[in-house]
């Protein structure tokens, strides 16, 4: 009886202890180290944050995007994790089968799962379970020259469902390449080197022709999927372009379309501010086109609490806060990206309907995919990537493909997903 | 008979550098040979990390990219060291002629061995442009018979352009290393091949070259370890492409470990090509050693 | 007569050779270093990548310094440049004591089991960073060490192959001093500082030059280990700024390449001639 007594008092004094020292929890935060005016919202809104209650302090540390994936393993692996981080898309589910990562579902009010974007639910879960939640999506899709499209008297579609046809998007190749001031009509951003940009960037390709990196069923093997009769024809497509100079497999700088020397930019969004400024009122956005089927990449950077983290409450506190409407326009008014929540897209100038870049929005909810979900995503983007930066180059597209399933399911069955 | 505070004192200097060396080398390696008969990833998962025999190692035997890597590593040492140790020479004998300023050219040979490998990686990914100066030189030389060639993107020029390069940013340390073995041949060997009327080409097979035999030797041997470690330039330049004409072992046991985050599989790749080095290394000092004696 | 006119102009003809080889080499090797530089003060990418390979580039037009004020603004790189400073010497320095002292040790005394530790410095030479990167960090990372000035110092200042330069060198080195020095009654390591080591400037020199460029362009290790801007070398801090998704705007890195290089390109010019030098009596051979 007495014990007890003094098992009580014991945890009321443990109690009333720890209240003060909950009142100063202090969470370490990393980030990416994104664009300039990215950071600059991150900074303001962790001091926000900080000023505004008097629990939580978070402690932001920016971490080179060259070399985020390679420091966070390294964490990882150290146990040195800090409580929150972000994460890019498509390494979530690696990270959550690792065990690394928290579920968020607890926290998640339906009301706030239905205002995400479906792409961000869809990046952030793996195996039921959402892990991340993003304040921003992407959006992959064309810029144009309004002045070249009308020299070539092209058609300007006005939402997804308008998009160009596969032939009217090749003859309007045709036309814009030769056109006396255009270069190579189409440029996709080889510059950015092989890496995530290939696979954001061109599986959207290979699904528009009905092929895909992983049958996206079992999630387990790649045969007759990335090497399948419809894979061959998006990869011979996409290499007759390079090999037929609609596109150039080595631009020399970032500048190829604000130059004018390119009619087409296939790129995200976060090139809207520089092309913005060199065109002006010429810039507009295309939809992707309708291949056989029409398809868009998505995904990007999202918040995560690891599993390292002993106060995940404390550390909910500020992911609501930066998912906060709000929160969420004043962070994508300064990087160009898509909020992640309808009710945020409404608050800001570009995204609402009407707005020059709503398309962003019409694509990821009507037809975007995201990269595949599975912990051998890391894998799975280096061959793919591989595959592609050898085919632009002329390889035998058959030859890249066969070897990258077959290096894909090797994969798959090393890491015991089998 | 020695004393024992003498002993003390003798083994005490080596001891610090023997303690780094067993804490941060001997210790690593050995922990990635354990390493190399596991599945260790990266980021440990559910999957538990377990032994798993040779399975690393024979899946090197049939792992395309491990032979391709290590054939150009390969080409690279045959194709690098000896241009780059005779270019190494050539200049050495000129800034050691008897003409002003070579002090200065000296200097300037040296530069791009002083400049950080990243650094001229960058430089040359922008001259070597389809658009860039090594292809306009090529035409105005050529005449306009010179057709721009992309010449990291392509599959047969990509690699000799990664050597060239290397070449250009190595050969300086070498020179400087040649004249110092120059200056250490004696003058008089010279002066009386003259008083014979020997001809430049005979004095440089009779004295020159073997004045310079160990010269010759170090350069030889420490080149070639060099070159076996190829990575920053094709890491920057090319990631191994296209098509895995400029793959290393060391950029694939790179993308094993970090972007495949397969840490067993690159400890056993890790552990065979340190063995194939050092047979390549000791075979070459065999010959070099060889030839001393003969 | 005729002859030593003939010999005199073969001498002339040779000479003209060899100035034009000096000047033609002095070019193969200056500009892509002076490209470097002249792009990094154009300010505009546009007129950069359209003169790119016109003799132009070399003329940057417009000219001015915004590269360099942008990389300061994005960074700091103050900062960094102390780190990469701070760094690299004190391996260096470090490096050299204790490499010598090792390498003193083997060559003089004839302790047991020398030769095999001899030899076991040799086989070390071939183990390259890259292969012990991962098992290193593991180990590291068990002694607290991330994210700091000493886990990109401590693993690098013993070094077999400096060790080896040492080594050969104090074979060589006469004995007679030290064995003055040993009669007049001074202990081993007073003869080591007081003695071999002022006679062994040479190999000292080379041996820091070797270490210092080295050790200057690393950048797989400190990217592992660092986690902010407080411990982060140059190397790492080009990657950040210039790596990753964010496109390459050239003149801004040709800026950061410029800043990078050019002090240690004066430093070397300033030293270089006693690199020969001492290259020259060195057991580098």
């Amino acid at each position: 009886m007495r014990s007890l007594r003094i098992v009580v008092v014991a945890c009321l004094l443990v109690m009333t202890l720890a209240v003060p020292a909950l009142a100063k929890t202090e969470l370490v935060l990393w980030y990416h180290s994104g664009k300039p005016e990215e950071r600059a919202v991150l900074e303001y809104q962790v001091k926000t944050f900080n000023a505004m209650q008097d629990q939580v302090v978070i402690k932001a540390v920016e971490i080179p995007e060259g070399g985020y994936n390679e420091q966070v393993q390294a964490a990882a692996l150290a146990g040195g994790l800090p409580d929150i981080l972000d994460l890019d898309g498509p390494f979530i589910a690696n990270y959550a089968w690792s065990g690394y990562l928290r579920p968020l579902d607890k926290y998640i009010t339906p009301q706030l799962k239905k205002d995400l974007l479906p792409s961000i639910i869809a990046q952030g879960e793996y195996k039921g379970k959402i892990y991340a939640l993003g304040t921003f999506d992407s959006g992959l899709a064309m810029w144009a020259n309004k002045r070249y499209l009308k020299d070539v008297g092209a058609r300007i579609p006005v939402s997804v469902d308008d998009a160009w046809t596969f032939t009217e998007f090749m003859e309007i190749l045709r036309k814009l390449k030769a056109h006396p001031k255009v270069k190579y009509p189409l440029d996709f951003k080889i510059n950015y080197g092989r890496g995530e940009w290939f696979s954001y960037g061109f599986l959207p390709i290979f699904q528009g022709f009905g092929a895909d990196m992983i049958d996206r069923k079992t999630m387990l093997s790649a045969e007759g999927v990335l090497n399948g009769p419809e894979a061959l024809a998006a990869a011979a497509w996409f290499q007759s372009l390079f090999a037929q100079g609609y596109a150039d497999p080595n631009p020399p700088g970032d500048t190829e379309f604000i130059d004018g020397r390119a009619a087409l930019s296939w790129v995200g969004h976060w090139v809207w501010q520089p092309y913005k400024q060199a065109l002006g009122e010429d810039l507009i956005l295309i939809p992707m086109p309708k291949f056989f089927r029409q398809a868009t990449g998505m995904g990007s950077w999202a918040w995560a609490i690891t599993s390292n983290c002993k106060y995940p409450d404390a550390a909910w506190q500020f992911l609501e806060f930066i998912l906060r409407p709000e929160e969420i326009v004043r962070m994508t008014d300064a990087n160009g990206a898509v909020p992640s929540r309808v009710s945020a897209a409404r608050l800001s100038k570009a995204y609402q309907p009407g707005g020059p870049l709503n398309i962003f929005v019409q694509q990821l909810q009507k037809i975007a995919i995201p990269r595949p979900v599975t912990p051998a995503y890391p894998a799975l983007t280096s061959y793919f990537a591989e595959a592609i930066d050898n085919i632009i180059s002329g390889a035998d597209v058959r030859k890249e493909l066969d070897q990258a399933v077959k290096r894909i399911n090797e994969e798959i069955k090393y890491m015991g997903l089998k | 008979m020695m004393r024992r505070r003498e002993l003390v004192t003798q083994v005490s200097l080596f001891l610090p550098a023997f303690i780094l060396l067993l804490v941060f080398m001997v210790t690593p390696f050995l922990m990635a040979i354990v390493l190399s008969f596991t599945n260790q990833r990266l980021i440990p998962g559910p999957v538990p990390t377990r032994f798993v025999g040779w399975q690393n190692y024979v899946m090197m035997l049939r792992d395309s990219q491990f032979w391709a890597g290590l054939k150009n590593n390969f080409v690279f040492v045959l194709v690098v060291v000896p241009l780059q140790s005779a270019f190494a020479l050539a200049l050495a004998l000129l800034v050691n002629a008897k003409l002003r300023f070579t002090k200065f050219f000296r200097t300037l040979y040296f530069m791009p061995t002083v400049t950080t490998m990243v650094v001229v990686s960058v430089i040359w990914s922008f001259l070597y442009h389809p658009d860039g100066l090594v292809n306009r030189l090529l035409s105005s030389v050529s005449f306009g018979h010179w057709e721009a060639v992309d010449f990291l993107r392509n599959r047969s020029w990509a690699f000799p352009a990664i050597m060239f390069m290397s070449i250009w940013q190595g050969v300086g340390f070498q020179m400087l290393i040649f004249l110092a073995g120059l200056q250490e041949i004696p003058e008089f060997l010279y002066e009386a091949a003259d008083v014979d009327g020997a001809s430049p080409i005979r004095k440089f097979w009779h004295i020159t070259l073997p004045g310079l035999r160990n010269t010759i030797t170090f350069v030889l041997v420490s080149t070639t370890i060099l070159a076996f470690r190829l990575f920053d330039q094709v890491m920057v330049m090319t990631a191994g492409g296209p098509q895995d004409a400029t793959y290393t072992v060391m950029l694939h046991i790179y993308n094993t470990a970090f972007r495949r985050l397969n840490i067993g599989y690159a400890s056993a790749m890790t552990i065979a090509f340190f063995l194939i080095v050092l047979a390549v290394s000791v075979a070459q000092r065999f010959v070099l050693w060889e030839e001393k004696e003969g | 007569m005729v002859n030593v006119i003939n010999v005199c102009r073969r001498m002339k003809i040779r000479r003209v050779a060899g100035y034009t080889l000096l000047v033609i080499f002095g070019l193969f090797f200056l500009l892509p270093l002076l490209y470097m530089i002249a792009s990094s003060l154009n300010p505009d990418e546009v007129s950069l990548l359209r003169n790119m390979s016109t003799p132009r580039a070399f003329i940057p037009s417009p000219v001015g310094i915004q590269n360099y004020i942008k990389v300061f603004n994005r960074m700091p790189f103050g900062r960094f440049m102390f780190n990469s400073v701070f760094i690299v010497s004190t391996t260096v320095l470090a490096g050299l004591l204790v490499n010598s002292m090792a390498a003193y040790s083997l060559a003089r005394f004839s302790w047991r089991g020398r030769g095999t530790l001899v030899s076991f410095i040799v086989a070390l030479m071939i183990i390259p960073f890259e292969a012990i990167a991962v098992p290193l960090l593991l180990l590291t990372n068990r002694f607290g060490w991330l994210n700091s000035y000493h886990v990109q110092i401590v693993p690098f200042i013993a070094n077999p192959f400096y060790i080896y330069l040492f080594y050969q060198f104090f074979l060589k080195l006469p004995y007679a001093l030290e064995e003055a020095a040993l009669i007049d009654g001074a202990g081993w390591f007073g003869i080591y500082w007081r003695v071999a080591l002022p006679l062994s400037k040479p190999v000292l020199s080379s041996v820091a030059i070797l270490h210092f460029l080295t050790h200057w362009g690393s950048f797989l290790w400190p990217l592992m280990v660092t986690r902010g801007p407080e411990y982060r070398p140059l190397t790492v801090a080009m990657q950040v700024f210039f790596g990753g998704q964010y496109p390459r705007v050239w003149g801004e890195i040709m800026a950061f390449a410029t800043m990078m290089t050019v002090p240690v390109l004066v430093l070397f010019a300033v030293l270089q001639g006693r690199f020969v030098a001492s290259v020259a009596r060195t057991g580098i051979k």
